[in-house]
């Protein structure tokens, strides 16, 4: 599914975020990346969707190589793939529904398969009854669901998560990576970057671990 | 809900969400158009007026005093032979005094004060409105100079033809004036859809993010210029509709009076449709390049 071939990134004078990495993970896998702050997870994930752009090497998702793609492709791609953020990314002056449905809405699909799907992903995280609230009338836990009911509801193939538990209790962690392992029975691929290690522990999936920009192990985690 | 539906509805909530800014937009667009429509309606006006000088020109042949009237009678034939001559009058010695005593009564003391009619006698020669001004006049104008009998030539359309060149220019001014200010409401506008831009920056990022076509990015933003500058140039027309409804209430028979037309007249459908057009332009161009960093 991921293909990263001597993938390199450099920010300012010389600084290397990502330095020759070279990486591989499956379709339908469930892979954490891990590593201390600065690491390179989450330019890893800028770049796997497309937010930047590599300095060196190159990235291969499904078959596409993400350096080559026209403005229209990287639309077109980032169609595919779910993403979520630690601030939610939510958009404040829009309903729990609005913000879902919204991803489906600029794509120009049918109101009705709008509803349908909108409300059913949301059902799924367990907000059915939050449909009208706006964000700030949420929990961070109910904020973090919206968002990955808002990455689903593409029915993506891959599904982007950058600390996705970063701003939530314990119970609330477990019960977001419950979603997550939800969306990857169903076949869609997950890579979800994080630095609890508690969390990894318990999810118990393969584990990329990035220090300093670079490969630093490979790893199943015990579960 | 179609791109352009979209666009329409998120344009129309975020005129809505700037309250203020948005209003202080139309209201410099409107400043803009009011002038052009000003100008415009000045212009409509007087070249009005000056078509109606120009068809109603004609050229004054003055005859020298004691002609005899087979010279006259033979001067008026060729007059009237020629193709451009739509009418020819002649207006006797007496006759010409006649209406100089009409027109300025007060100036009878002068007309009779010298021992005889100073007035030539003279063919006033109404020519066809569609020769008027064109090469023939000339030809017409200078044979008759040289011809027996003829004291002088006046062809006064002369002076208007100067006068329109006079128009003409301050047009092309009022065009410069207008233009400069439609490019500064140009930049309000674009000035409000970048604030607007900058406060939904965090919903164009997630529409980034989720792959929305650049249709649904730039849209709404393009969209909303496209509002605000015919928002400007509707308020406009309706201003100088008020303007000029008050100004034929007030100044109308004064004013018509005196420039020889029935009455002052408002911009043409035309000219309301570029006004109006014109504003729908300029705010979507503004609208387009203001949200080029949008996409």
């Amino acid at each position: 599914m991921i293909e990263t071939q001597g993938l390199g990134k450099i920010y300012g004078r010389g600084l290397y975020a990502l330095r020759g990495l070279n990486l591989t993970i499956d379709k339908g896998e469930f892979v954490f990346l891990t590593g201390p702050s600065g690491a390179g997870k989450s330019t890893l994930l800028r770049l796997l969707l497309l937010q930047e752009t590599p300095t060196e090497g190159e990235v291969i998702v499904a078959g596409r190589n993400l350096s080559r793609l026209s403005r229209h492709e990287v639309q077109a791609y980032r169609r595919t793939v779910g993403f979520v953020f630690q601030d939610f990314k939510l958009i404040p002056t829009k309903t729990v529904f609005e913000n879902v449905s919204f991803a489906l809405r600029v794509l120009g699909t049918a109101v009705e398969q709008q509803r349908r799907r909108t409300y059913q992903v949301l059902k799924w995280v367990g907000l059915q009854h939050r449909l009208n609230s706006f964000p700030e009338e949420l929990s961070g836990g109910e904020q973090q669901r919206v968002a990955i009911a808002r990455a689903l509801v593409n029915e993506p193939q891959l599904v982007l998560a950058d600390e996705p538990t970063g701003n939530l209790d314990p119970d609330l962690s477990l019960e977001i990576m419950n979603l997550f392992r939800e969306i990857n029975a169903g076949g869609t691929t997950v890579v979800v970057a994080t630095h609890d290690r508690e969390l990894i522990k318990w999810v118990g999936r393969r584990v990329v671990q990035l220090e300093h920009g670079q490969l630093a192990g490979l790893a199943e985690a015990p579960k | 809900m179609t791109a352009l539906g979209y666009a329409f509805a998120e344009a129309w909530t975020s005129i809505r969400r700037a309250g203020r800014s948005a209003a202080v937009s139309i209201g410099t667009i409107a400043v803009a158009f009011i002038t052009l429509g000003g100008f415009l309606m000045a212009s409509v006006n007087v070249q009005r007026v000056l078509d109606r000088w120009l068809e109603s020109a004609e050229v004054s042949v003055y005859l020298v005093d004691e002609l005899p009237d087979e010279v006259r009678t033979a001067l008026e034939l060729h007059l009237r032979q020629q193709p451009i001559v739509a009418a020819v009058e002649f207006v006797s010695k007496e006759k010409a005094l006649a209406r100089f005593e009409a027109d300025f009564p007060e100036l009878q003391d002068v007309a009779t004060a010298v021992p005889q009619n100073p007035f030539p006698a003279a063919f006033e020669v109404r020519l066809r409105p569609e020769e008027a001004g064109g090469p023939d006049v000339d030809e017409l104008t200078a044979g008759l100079s040289g011809r027996d009998g003829v004291a002088d030539v006046r062809y006064d359309r002369r002076w208007l033809t100067r006068l329109t060149n006079v128009v003409r220019t301050a047009q092309l001014a009022a065009a410069v004036i207008a233009g400069v200010l439609m490019l500064g409401a140009g930049f309000t506008v674009a000035a409000v859809v970048r604030l607007s831009l900058h406060a939904r920056r965090g919903e164009i990022d997630i529409m980034q993010l989720v792959g929305a076509p650049f249709s649904y990015i730039r849209g709404p933003f393009i969209v909303e210029g496209l509002l605000l500058g015919g928002a400007g140039a509707i308020v406009a027309v309706a201003v100088v509709a008020l303007a000029y409804t008050a100004a034929a209430r007030w100044l109308g028979p004064d004013l018509a009076g005196f420039i020889g037309v029935a009455q002052l007249q408002f911009l043409g459908l035309r000219e309301a449709v570029v006004m109006v057009g014109g504003g729908f332009g300029v705010g979507a161009a503004a609208g387009t390049v203001a949200s080029r960093s949008a996409r």
